[in-house]
């Protein structure tokens, strides 16, 4: 289907799958210091059997969840997303199970912004959001100056409003 | 129109009798129980005075300082007796018109209107409320020109094409005539009989209203009065002679469709569906009176929606989807919707005589069999959960122990008929600049909207779904915030086409 479509062609900075990576493990190493600290808890106040229970279910979740978070998922979706931009469209892509295409006119964008949280400025990206009457959108990590030009283009593009007939 | 001016001062009245209206029960509260010496009845007493005299106030204060004013091309409204505030509204913004005449209005022989902007928040409407109706239509037609007039300039600037323009200046000699004080020249689309009225009253089974009506009436009272208490002895005596019983439930039986009959006569009774070059007018009402004006190009999209009765009885509800509809407590009474009861093939005629550039296709294309099964066999998280909860609490129901599993069942079976009944109703097409989808199971809705007016598309490919060929379509159009459209589980083929006619919409727009 997506050469059917015409499948956007920009892609995200490789960078993008360290900057993942690294958000996700600092949060999976979190989720399992508190866990840690509930069974440590549970195991010396002695607390009701089944609490015990949950938490080691909770547990083994959440290493699961985040041996799929670190290990495999920033690599699909860094090898998954595309987004594209002319004069007409915004057109993004993303999703490797579970795949999205949208489809936002320009003359629709009312505000686009770059964004930059610790872990992006760390490798030096930037991150898009677009918004919408109704909707936001975001494509994150993208380079310094990639991210500054699409912006730009954007803001450009979006200045042109259409006729309400 | 220069000078900003004091709203009415009926304004005054109208809040005191808000306000009157809204704390009736409660001062009811502290006159009945005036013997009483408990604290909470003495301070309350003086709270709630207190709260009378400040509200008072308030109200003159705020005649006196609220103004409003126009200009060419917008409202400006100030308000505020301490933190004055200053908000423009341009013309250009305003969605549609809304006006409703009520009980209190008719007394005085004004009005209310309202402006209804496409924004989101409490600032969204600019709101009159209570105008004399020579002020309301003033205000109206000043609107309606100075909007033209920024459209003929704007065109003039442009040099668009010169039929639009012919057609503009059409529109301006009936807008003079209009001014002329002569009855603007409209056309009548529809006004429902009395059979159409009788038949709204049974479908909508509005008589079973009376129920929670009758009990919230009841509870307010009961607050005050404990009538549950007093009346117990007597209620015992009555429940013991059957006849009795049967002779309230007769009773209570016709006064339901009694009631529903009048409440819809009251409601739909005096209603009417009529249209010039570039607006919309809806009226309806018998004692309260509501108008709604809506331009054409505004319209964002249409939906026909249907129940299982009004399938029964081929009727049919038509909405026109706009962005300036409000979800306040008064819009209960659907302002965007024709009238609800339309015989469904002059449902179809009625759109395509209100709205002339819009189409609807008879003829639609169904899901491929493939999707049957797999809507058949989608998990339902409802059922899920419920059986879930029933397993665990395992609740007997009418001394049925076995009670969980039977509910279970039938639930399951109630979920797997709504979605072969949905998988049969779902239908499609795309046409030119026309979208259409017809959802639903047991109540169906079929959306039409044109390619400009819709604002964003998506499509999204589950795993299961591209390994059959399957994709979910979905559509966003201005309304009041956004309303979202999808359709799943449409052939791969049709999300292509549909991304494609969507990247078409350069076609469709004229940009600034």
């Amino acid at each position: 289907m997506d050469s059917e479509i015409g499948m956007p062609q920009g892609r995200l900075s490789k960078d993008a799958v360290k900057v993942w990576i690294f958000k996700e493990t600092i949060s999976s190493l979190i989720m399992l210091m508190i866990l840690g600290v509930l069974l440590y808890f549970d195991y010396s106040y002695a607390w009701r059997e089944w609490i015990g229970w949950i938490i080691i279910v909770l547990t083994i979740i959440s290493v699961l969840f985040s041996i799929w978070s670190i290990f495999i998922e920033p690599f699909l979706l860094y090898k998954n997303w595309r987004y594209d931009v002319n004069a007409e469209f915004l057109q993004l892509k993303s999703g490797a199970i579970n795949e999205v295409h949208q489809l936002v006119p320009m003359t629709k964008i009312q505000s686009v912004e770059t964004n930059q949280g610790p872990f992006l400025r760390k490798y030096g990206l930037y991150s898009i959001s677009v918004k919408t009457m109704g909707s936001s959108h975001s494509i994150p990590a993208l380079p310094k100056d990639v991210a500054i030009k699409l912006r730009n283009q954007i803001a450009h593009y979006a200045k042109i409003k259409e006729v309400e007939q | 129109m220069t000078g900003a001016k004091r709203y009415s001062p009926i304004n005054i009245l109208y809040d005191l009798w808000k306000l009157i209206k809204n704390t009736f029960f409660l001062a009811l509260l502290f006159i009945i129980k005036q013997g009483t010496n408990s604290a909470f009845i003495k301070y309350g007493r003086i709270a709630f005075l207190l709260f009378w005299v400040i509200s008072i106030v308030y109200i003159i204060l705020k005649w006196f300082t609220h103004k409003y004013k126009l200009d060419d091309t917008s409202f400006h409204i100030y308000s505020g007796i301490f933190n004055k505030s200053n908000r423009t509204v341009p013309f250009s913004k305003v969605q549609n018109i809304n006006r409703r005449t009520s009980v209190f209005h008719r007394i005085f022989r004004v009005t209310s209107i309202r402006f209804e902007t496409g924004m989101r928040g409490d600032d969204a409407a600019v709101e009159f409320e209570v105008i004399s109706r020579g002020e309301a239509d003033r205000l109206e037609q000043h609107l309606k020109a100075s909007v033209r007039d920024a459209r003929e300039v704007s065109e003039v600037r442009d040099e668009v094409r010169d039929e639009i323009r012919a057609e503009a200046e059409l529109g301006e000699t009936a807008y003079e005539e209009m001014s002329g004080n002569a009855p603007p020249a409209r056309r009548i689309h529809f006004r429902p009989t009395r059979r159409d009225t009788l038949k709204a009253s049974f479908t909508s089974f509005s008589f079973f209203l009376l129920i929670p009506l009758t009990l919230s009436i009841y509870s307010k009272i009961n607050d005050i009065f404990h009538v549950e208490n007093e009346a117990k002895g007597a209620l015992n005596s009555i429940a013991n002679s059957w006849w009795v019983i049967t002779g309230i439930a007769i009773l209570l039986l016709i006064a339901c469709i009694a009631f529903g009959v009048i409440r819809t006569f009251m409601k739909y009774g005096k209603y009417e569906i009529s249209s010039d070059d570039d607006s919309i007018y809806i009226t309806k009402g018998v004692i309260d009176e509501t108008a709604f004006k809506i331009a054409k190009n505004r319209v964002q999209a249409i939906e026909i929606t249907q129940s299982i009765m009004k399938r029964i009885f081929g009727l049919a509800e038509v909405k026109l989807i706009s962005a300036g509809n409000t979800d306040s407590e008064r819009d209960k009474l659907e302002m965007n919707s024709l009238y609800p009861f339309l015989p469904a093939p002059r449902a179809y005629e009625m759109i395509s005589e209100l709205l002339p550039t819009y189409e609807v296709t008879q003829e639609m294309t169904a899901l491929p069999k493939v999707s049957f099964w797999v809507r058949l066999f989608r998990p339902s998280w409802t059922w899920i959960i419920a059986t879930a909860a029933l397993a665990y609490f395992k609740p007997v129901i009418w001394g049925i122990s076995q009670a969980w599993w039977l509910i279970s069942v039938i639930l399951l079976l109630l979920i797997v008929v709504c979605r072969i009944l949905a998988y049969f109703n779902t239908r499609y097409s795309i046409n030119q600049q026309f979208v259409q989808f017809r959802l639903g199971s047991l109540t169906t809705t079929l959306f039409i909207s044109k390619r400009d007016k819709i604002i964003e598309v998506k499509v999204k490919r589950s795993f299961y779904q591209k390994w059959l060929g399957l994709a979910t379509v979905e559509t966003v159009n201005r309304a009041k915030s956004v309303h979202h459209t999808e359709m799943k589980d449409v052939p791969n083929g049709l999300a292509v086409t549909f991304y494609q006619w969507y990247l078409g919409r350069r076609e469709d727009i004229i940009v600034e």
